[in-house]
C-alpha cells in the first residue's frame, strides 16, 4: 500500500528541492544541476508509477492527516490527475534540461540559484492545484503559482520585464480575489469546501440558489479567465510571456496557463456537475468568448514583428480552441480540448524554445531578421518548422489531431458555425506561421549565403527541442496514444 | 540611527519581545496565536533590532547565511515530521494515529506533533521576516 503516498512524495520532493537549492553553495553550480535532474528524475518516475497504479486500482483519495473530507484537505489521484501530473513533470523536465545551458545567457549567474527554486516552487504548485480535491487549498496553490509566475517573469531585471510582471502581478491579484469571492459564494450555499462534497451537497439543492451559483460560477470563472488568458482578459499575456527568460517563457505558455484550465474543468464538472452547469447555460457563453478569442489572437499576430510576442499572442487563440471543447460540455468536447491541451503544450513549448535557440545563437528577436536562418540553424528551424505546422493544423502532426477531433465535437455537438470558425482561425495561422518558414528556407540571407551547416547550439539545449519535435509527430501519426489516456480521463468529469 | 535613547530602550526591549515570541510559538496548541504569529514577533524584535543599530550590527548578530539555513530547515522539519506519520503506517501529517504523545488536554507537553509543526512555522517565518528586511535594506 505504498503505493498511494506517491503524489505526495512527488509535493514533498519538489518543495524540498527548492528550499534546499539557496543553501547549496553558489559557486558550485554543478551540485545544483545534479539535485535538480535527480529530483525531477524522482518525480518522473514517480508520476509514471502513479498513472500505472491508477489505471491498475483505479482512483482514490488521499486525506491528509487522516482528516476526513468535511474538515480536512484531500488529494484526489484520479485518471485525470495522475495523467495531468505526469504531463507537467515530463513537459517541465525536457523544459529545465534546456534552462540549464540557456539560463546563463539570460540571467545573472548569482541568481541561477533563485531561479530554480522559483522553478520548483512553481511546479509544486501546478502540481498541487492538479491533485488537489479542495476548493480553499486550490486557492492557496493558485496564489503560489501567481507569485512564482511573476517572480519567473521579472527575474531578468529589466524594464520591460518589471512593467509586464507589475501588470501581471495587478491583474491575476483581481483574478485570485475574484476566484476567492466566486469560493466564498459557493461555501454560503452550500457549507462545504471539499469538491466532492459540494456536489453532493449542491445536486440536491441547486434549484434554491440558482442565483448564487450563477454568481460564484461567474466570478470564478473571470478569475479563471484572467490567469488563463481567455479573449478579452488576456492583456497581460503578451508582454509577460515575450519578456520572461525563454525557459519561464515555456513554462508559463505550454503549462502554467493550462493548470488554471485544469481548475476551470474542476470547478465546472467536479464541483457543479453537467447538469447544473448545462442548466444555468454557462457553457454556452464560454463557447462565444473562446471563438472570438480564437479569431482575435490570431489577427493580433499577425501584426506583431517580435517572436516571442507572436507566439504569445498565437497562445491567446489556441487557449480559444481549449475553451471551445470545455464549452461544448459533451464527451467528445471536453476531450477534444484535453487532447489540445497535451498537443498545445508540446508544439508550443518547441516553438518557444527553438525561438530562444534563435535569440540565443543569433541574437536576433524581429521576424524580418530571419531570411535564411534555415541554412545556418537547420535542426532548430526544423522543429521550428514542425510546431509552426503543428499550430496551422497540416496532417500528420499533433496539432491538425486535435483539430479534427474538436470538429467532430462541434458537430456532434450541432453547431457547424464553429466549425468555420476553426477554419477561418487555421488560416490565418497559416498567415502568421508560413512567412517565418518561408523566410527561413527560401529565402537568401543577407550577410552569408545558403550553406546547409550544423548549428553549433549546446546538446542541453538541441536535445530536448528534438524530443519534443518527435513527439508531436509521433502523437500526428498516433494519436491513439494520448487519446487512450484522454478517454480514460475524461469520464472523471462527465458520465 | 545614532541615539542612545533608541539603542538603551531597544537594548532592553527586545529579550521581552523574544521572549513573548517564544511564549506564543510554545504555547500554539492551546492559546490563541500560533506558528506564524508567534515567529512574526519574534521575527519583528530582529528588525527593531537593525533599525535601531544598523545593518552592520544586525548581521553580526545573525547573519544572511544563518537566517538562510533557518529558513530552509524550517520547512524541511515540517516535511519530516509530516512523513515520520507515513513511517508509522498512517499518512501525511497523522498526529493520534501514529501513536505521537498526545497527553493531556491544555497542558503545554500535549497534542503530539502539532508544537514541533508550530515551532518549525515558528523558525520558519521569524528567519524570512528578517531576511526580506535585510535584503530590502541591503538593495537599498
Amino acid at each position: 500500500m505504498g503505493s498511494q503516498h506517491f503524489p505526495v512524495y512527488i509535493l514533498l520532493s519538489l518543495l524540498a528541492t527548492a528550499v534546499i537549492i539557496p543553501i547549496i553553495n553558489s559557486e558550485s553550480f554543478g551540485k545544483v544541476k545534479a539535485l535538480i535532474i535527480a529530483t525531477l528524475s524522482i518525480a518522473l518516475g514517480l508520476s509514471v508509477r502513479t498513472l500505472q497504479e491508477v489505471y491498475k486500482n483505479g482512483g482514490y483519495t488521499y486525506n491528509f492527516g487522516n482528516w476526513n473530507e468535511k474538515i480536512g484537505v484531500q488529494l484526489v489521484v484520479d485518471e485525470f490527475s495522475a495523467f495531468m501530473g505526469l504531463f507537467i513533470v515530463a513537459l517541465s523536465f525536457l523544459i529545465v534540461i534546456y534552462s540549464l545551458k540557456d539560463i546563463e545567457h539570460e540571467i545573472k549567474p548569482q541568481q541561477f540559484t533563485g531561479f530554480y527554486t522559483l522553478v520548483f516552487i512553481l511546479l509544486f504548485s501546478m502540481l498541487g492545484m492538479t491533485y488537489t480535491n479542495d476548493l480553499f487549498n486550490m486557492y492557496v496553490f493558485m496564489e503560489i503559482l501567481s507569485i512564482t509566475s511573476c517572480s519567473i517573469i521579472s527575474i531578468k531585471r529589466k524594464k520591460e520585464n518589471y512593467m509586464a510582471s507589475l501588470r501581471y502581478l495587478i491583474l491575476n491579484t483581481m483574478g485570485s480575489l475574484s476566484v476567492l469571492l466566486g469560493i466564498a459564494l459557493l461555501y454560503m450555499v452550500s457549507g462545504q469546501l471539499n469538491m466532492t462534497q459540494i456536489y453532493l451537497t449542491i445536486s440536491k439543492i441547486w434549484n434554491l440558489y440558482p442565483t448564487n451559483i450563477l454568481v460564484a460560477v461567474g466570478f470564478i470563472l473571470t478569475g479563471l479567465g484572467i490567469k488563463a488568458a481567455v479573449f478579452p482578459l488576456h492583456v497581460w499575456l503578451p508582454d509577460a510571456h515575450s519578456t520572461a527568460p525563454t525557459p519561464s517563457s515555456a513554462l508559463l505558455s505550454s503549462i502554467v496557463v493550462k493548470v488554471y484550465i485544469f481548475s476551470a474543468y474542476k470547478i465546472l464538472f467536479k464541483v457543479l456537475g453537467q447538469t447544473i452547469v448545462v442548466g444555468l447555460g454557462i457553457p454556452t457563453y464560454i463557447t462565444y468568448f473562446a471563438a472570438i478569442g480564437m479569431i482575435m489572437g490570431s489577427i493580433f499576430a499577425i501584426g506583431q514583428k517580435d517572436i516571442k510576442r507572436m507566439l504569445a499572442y498565437s497562445s491567446v487563440a489556441q487557449i480559444g480552441y481549449i475553451f471551445l471543447g470545455l464549452g461544448l460540455a459533451t464527451v467528445e468536447g471536453l476531450s477534444a480540448s484535453l487532447f489540445h491541451i497535451i498537443s498545445h503544450g508540446l508544439m508550443k513549448s518547441a516553438l518557444f524554445l527553438s525561438a530562444g535557440s534563435i535569440i540565443y545563437y543569433k541574437e536576433k528577436r524581429d521576424l524580418r531578421d530571419l531570411d535564411g536562418i534555415g541554412y545556418e540553424m537547420p535542426i532548430t528551424m526544423t522543429v521550428f518548422t514542425i510546431a509552426a505546422f503543428g499550430m496551422i493544423g497540416i496532417p500528420g502532426i499533433s496539432g491538425f489531431m486535435s483539430k479534427l477531433y474538436l470538429s467532430f465535437a462541434v458537430l456532434g455537438a450541432n453547431k457547424p458555425i464553429y466549425l468555420a470558425i476553426i477554419l477561418i482561425s487555421s488560416f490565418l495561422n497559416a498567415v502568421y506561421y508560413l512567412p517565418i518558414v518561408i523566410s527561413a528556407f527560401l529565402k537568401e540571407s543577407k550577410n552569408r549565403r545558403n550553406i546547409m551547416a550544423i548549428e553549433r547550439l549546446p546538446k542541453l539545449m538541441l536535445v530536448p527541442m528534438v524530443i519534443i519535435a518527435v513527439a508531436v509527430v509521433a502523437i500526428g501519426f498516433y494519436p491513439q496514444i494520448i487519446m487512450t489516456l484522454v478517454e480514460k480521463a475524461v469520464p472523471t468529469f462527465l458520465l | 540611527m545614532d541615539d542612545i535613547i533608541v539603542k538603551t530602550i531597544t537594548r532592553l526591549i527586545v529579550p521581552f519581545i523574544q521572549v513573548y515570541g517564544i511564549f506564543v510559538i510554545l504555547h500554539g496548541h492551546i492559546s490563541p496565536g500560533g506558528g506564524f504569529s508567534g515567529g512574526a514577533v519574534l521575527g519583528s524584535s530582529m528588525i527593531l533590532f537593525t533599525l535601531s543599530f544598523g545593518l552592520p550590527m544586525a548581521s553580526r548578530k545573525i547573519p544572511h547565511k544563518v537566517t538562510s539555513i533557518l529558513e530552509t530547515s524550517g520547512i524541511l522539519w515540517y516535511i519530516i515530521i509530516g512523513l515520520a506519520g507515513i513511517y508509522l503506517g498512517g499518512k501525511f501529517l497523522v498526529n493520534k494515529e501514529a501513536g505521537f504523545f498526545m497527553g493531556q488536554a491544555g497542558e503545554l507537553i500535549s497534542a503530539g506533533i502539532i508544537p514541533l509543526l508550530t515551532l518549525g512555522i515558528g523558525i520558519k517565518v521569524a528567519s524570512t521576516m528578517i531576511t526580506l528586511f535585510h535584503t530590502i535594506i541591503e538593495e537599498d
